[in-house]
């Protein structure tokens, strides 16, 4: 039986054929889904800021860097292999704008950046990505295919 | 982050003078009987938000203005798209609802919505307790509510593990009815509390 599991925000979960991964509404965090289709094992994480930084506190998940670690532990752990890893990912937007107020920090952008950044570092390939925009998504993750499931309100559907 | 029992009762009632406040100014402006309900105080984990927020993908009109100030924080007027469209036509005396995604005249009514109310929360918790806060200027969007959420969230770069939000709901006009969120920044709990010598 499929099994979808849900992702929460600033979470991370894995699993394996047939299960599936989505997270519901990303804003400006990045869901990010790191996959090893031989091994038929697969992770994705709802991350919503680039850097834990030096004074890292709290949830690790929240961040680029410390939560792809622990996603690669998991993943490991469930048998895949690192150097067949691919990632893919989508989120990043820009959800409001304002006027006459001091320059936004494009948190999305730079979530996207951080999560690039990471996989680069980890020497895992990004195979495609769907990233900015105004508007908000739900991704759906298929560990089997590796197929990543993008749903919009107002910009459609795809697949990358 | 822990919460007693008594400071949880006191966001409570912040939320109940403020919404009621809020409430007040919503049915005067539409001319109609708005029921609130009691403010629930949630103080949930990121991961566990669509406890408090539904489905996280549900699409939603939103309202958010940022309160700013000696205790910082933000406002969001949350209803669905039909609620928001029912309102706008009620304000601009349409025959039917406006297509709210792309009539900017209901949109910026809406906004008008946001900011009275928001204003009057505000002012009211101003009044009760002398602390000044200082509404923003109000933004509109239509999209799915985790997604806004998150970017609320993240404005400042940075956020917490677990998120404390008063919310209470606001029903009337026909089908209307809508969630007004609050949620203090961190370090505002405490002014807030030592309000009520907490």
């Amino acid at each position: 039986m499929s099994n979808t599991i849900l992702v929460g925000m600033a979470d991370f979960k894995v699993g394996k054929t047939p299960d599936k991964l989505m997270t519901a509404g990303l804003g400006s965090c990045i869901g990010v889904c790191i996959y090893d289709l031989q091994s038929q094992v697969g992770g994705m994480a709802h991350i919503m800021l680039p850097s834990s930084g030096d004074n890292m506190k709290g949830n690790a998940a929240k961040y680029a860097d410390s939560c792809i670690e622990l996603l690669l532990k998991d993943l490991y752990r469930l048998g895949a292999n690192r150097i067949r890893l691919k990632a893919k990912m989508a989120g990043g937007a820009q959800m409001f704008s304002f006027t006459g107020k001091t320059p936004l920090l494009k948190i999305g952008e730079r979530n996207a950046e951080a999560v690039e950044q990471e996989l680069k570092k980890a020497g895992i390939p990004l195979l495609a990505y769907d990233i900015g925009g105004t508007f908000g998504r739900t991704i759906n993750f298929n560990i089997k295919t590796g197929d990543l499931h993008i749903k919009t309100i107002s910009h459609g559907e795809k697949v990358i | 982050m822990e919460i007693s029992a008594i400071r949880l009762e006191a966001l409570k009632e912040i939320g109940n003078i403020g919404s009621g406040h809020a409430a007040t100014s919503l049915s005067n402006m539409l001319q109609t009987r708005i029921d609130m309900a009691v403010p629930k105080v949630w103080l949930v984990p990121l991961e566990r938000l669509s406890e408090a927020l539904g489905q996280m993908d549900a699409m939603k009109t939103a309202l958010y203005l940022k309160v700013e100030g000696d205790a910082p924080g933000k406002a969001m007027f949350v209803l669905s798209v039909e609620s928001a469209e029912i309102i706008a036509k009620k304000l601009l005396y349409m025959t039917a609802p406006p297509e709210i995604h792309i009539d900017e005249m209901a949109q910026s009514a809406l906004r008008e919505v946001g900011n009275i109310l928001v204003s009057s929360f505000v002012i009211a918790l101003t009044e009760f307790s002398g602390i000044l806060l200082q509404p923003s200027t109000p933004a509109l969007a239509i999209d799915m509510i985790g997604a806004m959420i998150d970017a609320v969230l993240l404005e400042e770069g940075k956020v917490d593990d677990s998120i404390l939000i008063i919310d209470t709901k606001l029903s009337g006009l026909d089908e209307m009815e809508g969630k007004f969120l609050y949620i203090p920044d961190e370090g505002s709990l405490d002014k807030l509390l030592g309000v009520f010598g907490l």
